[in-house]
């Protein structure tokens, strides 16, 4: 499969997204050859990316991950020998997206990959070579309709087959949701379990990228929280990423998969080469803390991140708004990966240790997964809680272009908010 | 002399490359005309779209006809059904109105066109309909107690466990899909049937996706993009429109201004046609033609059935209000598909007023034994009501919500009146919940 071998450049991911409106692959392709000066980051503000320690860049961190288990290790299948263990690549999202599909697709005659524009490698490359290697028959374009791409992929997932629908831009999901909602989430229970879709898995590009405005920008997933039925996960990283999504596409149930978009390029990690798996339904503690829970998933993971180092650190610039006191705090911080069903037990264990909750999410506050999760921990947690559950998320407006940097939770809301419940 | 020619040689070169640009654009074939021309008709100025008849309103083959090859057990089982169906509703109606079910719609003025394509389709393609389709099923020889079961739904319901309103009958056995009230949402969902059918080895060529929907539902995009699906992602999909002439209340007039439902197809490229879905054997042969196109060709085939919806759209409807009683109780005389068989069945002598006696008789009593053995059946286990809702491990927030309402049920069960009641139609009265006393 293709590499990128340049270092990966999240204006490239940036361009893509004028694709669906405007411009033909070979015209990006076209420009891309001819520009000479590059357009300023989207990610500009995620500056942490590149030091983050969250991201496994070593072949012995990435192997350790938790949580992690093998689907090759099958008694039955031709034995393999690997060398000093198992193997690792370096890859961004998008190719470890892409890995996790050309895996599936090989392994299962019955799976399909279709979407829009999807067959000359899809607007952010996660399918790029896949019709190539598996064929147009198993790698298609579709016609441009969101409600047709779900029901297409609901009669094929009826029928046993495996259905990998991409959505192009979570913003552009709404026209399927009566096809998620209606039929996808509710046939196995209408039929009395003799019809299911488990076979079906929606993928969607979420969440900002800097510049994306009201539709290339939206964390819909608490939409989706209430759709019982549905799974919904959302990765933070490449290896993240690969072994979510191979589950997600394995998984006997409909599982909607959003992809933070501005992650594609910029995160990047050395990736386990081979067919494994990260389980639905769990969080992960990223940081263990005793002193604050701060509960986020996808990109949100690293402005977390950030603000902890901000915490633990101020830069000069905020050493007079980080009292003393709050600096030696013990954060943990957790991803959430799983937002349908989301992972009770481990955010229930780590509230009652640290008597505090923060929750981050892009999403706009009101009736956004913060609302539920915040409601569940003040019923099971109420005695062991000291301080209100806080929510940093998203203002209850649309996503206004220039105003972005302003709306998302970033790293100094986030820490503004963990440091306001920890002096409540 | 040489450069002359050469001149001359370059310059029809250069003006048979302008004209052959101006023939062809880049996205259409379509040839270039300098006549302004705006066209509203697939047929043709002024024309509509024809309408496929073999029998005369009399049973009597129409001139130039061609019969679907039919002998006489092939007719009376055609026969049989269709009169099984009013049979049905009739029941299902009244027992409705006795509030003995929640629900049902009956499928009066149609019978020709569901009990005819399902003839017509082979027993193992995969059905998808929107709810007027029950005649398919039992075509299929979905039996008598598992209609009962559904409508009921009693514990024998093996289409959903009770969960469903009535009329949302399925059957994987039967490769009839599970009903689900939203209108169109089978139709794109066909056209992913169909192409996982082609993709399937023992079915590639030899079953389709055969898609019911009325042309009311053909308003909802999910419409639009079931046919643009199953055309440019080629799957042998047949759509079979039930145009009734109303969707509820809102007569055709008001769902479309085109000519019906038929003269979308070509838009999508696809092979249409329209039949008069009270002559049944219009109705075969067309879908048999269409099925065998839709094989040949891996792709989409639209058949619009032209009927008159005779019932009432559901009994939660008095078509009264909107529409004059003397123009239905008209069309059903004037033009019943099932009289129309009959008469036709009656001039090969293969049917009789004493045959009709004792059908009629029969399938009521098949009827009434059905019902009053599923009027005493028990519902499900209560437990029911929560499982299904996932594959694989349950979720714990429905885990405890279950284990909530067993908490309700042992404190209020037996002291809450209406609780009590219900109790008492459940399998077990709850005790799965409840544990042993």
């Amino acid at each position: 499969m293709p590499l990128l071998k340049s270092p990966p450049h999240l204006s490239n991911a940036a361009r893509t997204l004028t694709a669906r409106h405007a411009i033909s692959p070979a015209a990006a392709r076209h420009r891309r050859c001819n520009s000479t000066v590059e357009p300023p980051p989207a990610g500009g503000h995620l500056p942490s990316i590149a030091t983050s320690q969250i991201l496994r860049t070593k072949r012995e961190t990435a192997l350790r991950t938790p949580g992690l288990s093998w689907a090759d290790e099958d008694a039955s299948a031709p034995s393999r020998t690997i060398v000093g263990g198992r193997e690792t690549r370096k890859m961004n999202t998008y190719q470890a997206i892409r890995d996790a599909m050309g895996i599936a697709l090989s392994k299962d005659e019955n799976a399909v990959v279709f979407g829009e524009d999807v067959a000359f490698g899809g607007v952010f490359r996660c399918t790029m070579g896949l019709s190539e290697e598996f064929g147009r028959e198993r790698v298609f374009n579709t016609p441009l309709t969101e409600q047709g791409i779900a029901g297409f992929g609901i009669g094929l997932a009826a029928m046993g087959h495996t259905a990998i629908a991409e959505i192009q831009f979570a913003d552009y999901i709404f026209p399927a949701f009566d096809q998620i909602v209606n039929e996808a989430a509710k046939i196995r229970y209408r039929s009395g379990g003799s019809f299911n879709v488990g076979g079906l898995t929606i993928r969607t590009p979420t969440m900002s990228v800097g510049h994306g405005g009201l539709y290339h920008s939206q964390s819909p997933e608490g939409f989706f929280m209430a759709a019982t039925g549905l799974k919904v996960v959302i990765p933070r990283s490449p290896i993240q990423a690969k072994g979510l999504l191979l589950s997600s596409i394995r998984d006997p149930n409909p599982v909607i998969f959003m992809e933070p978009k501005i992650l594609y390029r910029s995160a990047v990690e050395q990736v386990p080469v081979d067919d494994f798996e990260l389980p639905l339904g769990k969080a992960e503690v990223l940081v263990p803390g005793s002193d604050l829970t701060l509960l986020t998933w996808g990109t949100p993971v690293y402005h977390c991140e950030t603000a902890l180092h901000m915490l633990n650190s101020p830069p000069p610039s905020l050493e007079a708004v980080v009292p003393k006191s709050a600096r030696s705090a013990k954060i943990e911080l957790i991803d959430l990966r799983s937002i349908l069903p989301w992972d009770v037990e481990n955010i229930v264990d780590s509230v009652n240790r640290t008597g505090r909750l923060v929750i981050v999410h892009e999403a706009g506050l009101t009736a956004g997964v913060g609302a539920e999760i915040a409601a569940e921990i003040q019923k099971r947690c109420f005695l062991k809680l000291n301080a209100p559950v806080r929510r940093v998320a998203g203002w209850d407006i649309p996503v206004a272009l220039h105003y972005e940097k302003f709306h998302i939770p970033d790293a100094v809301r986030i820490l503004d908010g963990v440091m306001e419940t920890l002096s409540y | 002399m040489i450069r002359t020619e050469l001149s001359r040689t370059l310059r029809r070169a250069f003006s048979q490359a302008v004209v052959r640009r101006r023939e062809l654009l880049p996205t259409t074939s379509s040839p270039i005309v300098t006549t302004l021309d705006f066209f509203n008709s697939v047929a043709g100025k002024d024309k509509q779209i024809p309408t496929y008849r073999l029998l005369d309103g009399i049973g009597q083959p129409l001139e130039g006809a061609v019969l679907p090859e039919i002998d006489e057990p092939f007719a009376r089982r055609l026969y049989e059904q269709m009169q099984l169906l009013p049979t049905l509703d009739n029941v299902l109606y009244n027992v409705q109105r006795q509030g003995k079910i929640s629900f049902y719609m009956t499928a009066h003025g149609e019978e020709a066109t569901i009990i005819g394509s399902a003839a017509a389709l082979e027993n193992d393609d995969e059905v998808l309909g929107q709810y007027r389709e029950m005649g398919v099923l039992l075509w299929r020889g979905f039996s008598l107690d598992q209609v009962m079961a559904q409508c009921f739904g009693n514990q024998e319901d093996t289409s959903g466990k009770g969960r469903q309103m009535p009329v949302h009958f399925g059957s994987p056995e039967h490769h009839f899909h599970t009903i689900s009230s939203p209108l169109a949402t089978q139709i794109p969902q066909a056209a992913g049937v169909a192409y996982a059918l082609k993709r399937t080895p023992s079915r590639k060529s030899r079953s389709i996706a055969a898609c019911y929907f009325g042309e009311g539902a053909a308003s909802e995009g999910d419409f639009h993009a079931g046919l643009m699906l199953a055309s440019a992602i080629p799957s042998p999909t047949l759509f079979i429109a039930r145009n009734n002439g109303f969707a509820i209340s809102t007569p055709s007039t008001e769902q479309y201004n085109g000519d019906g439902i038929a003269s979308r197809g070509p838009g999508y490229g696809i092979d249409t046609v329209r039949v008069d879905g009270n002559d049944i054997l219009a109705v075969i042969s067309a879908v048999r033609e269409a099925r065998r196109r839709c094989l040949e060709q891996g792709r989409a085939v639209l058949l619009e059935a032209m009927s008159y919806r005779v019932g009432h759209h559901s009994t939660s409807d008095d078509s009264f209000a909107y529409r004059a009683r003397a123009e239905v109780e008209d069309r059903k005389r004037i033009d019943n598909p099932i009289t129309r068989f009959r008469l036709f069945m009656e001039s090969r002598g293969w049917w009789n007023a004493d045959a009709e006696t004792e059908l009629k008789a029969r399938l009521r009593d098949d009827v009434m034994k059905a019902f009053k053995r599923a009027e005493g059946l028990k519902r499900c286990e209560l437990g029911e009501l929560f499982t299904d809702v996932y594959g694989g491990p349950e979720p714990w927030n429905i885990r405890e919500q279950r284990e909530e309402l067993t908490g309700l049920l042992k404190k209020y069960g037996s002291i809450w009146e209406p609780w009590r009641n219900e109790l008492g139609k459940f399998k077990n009265k709850g005790q799965d919940l409840l544990g042993p006393k």
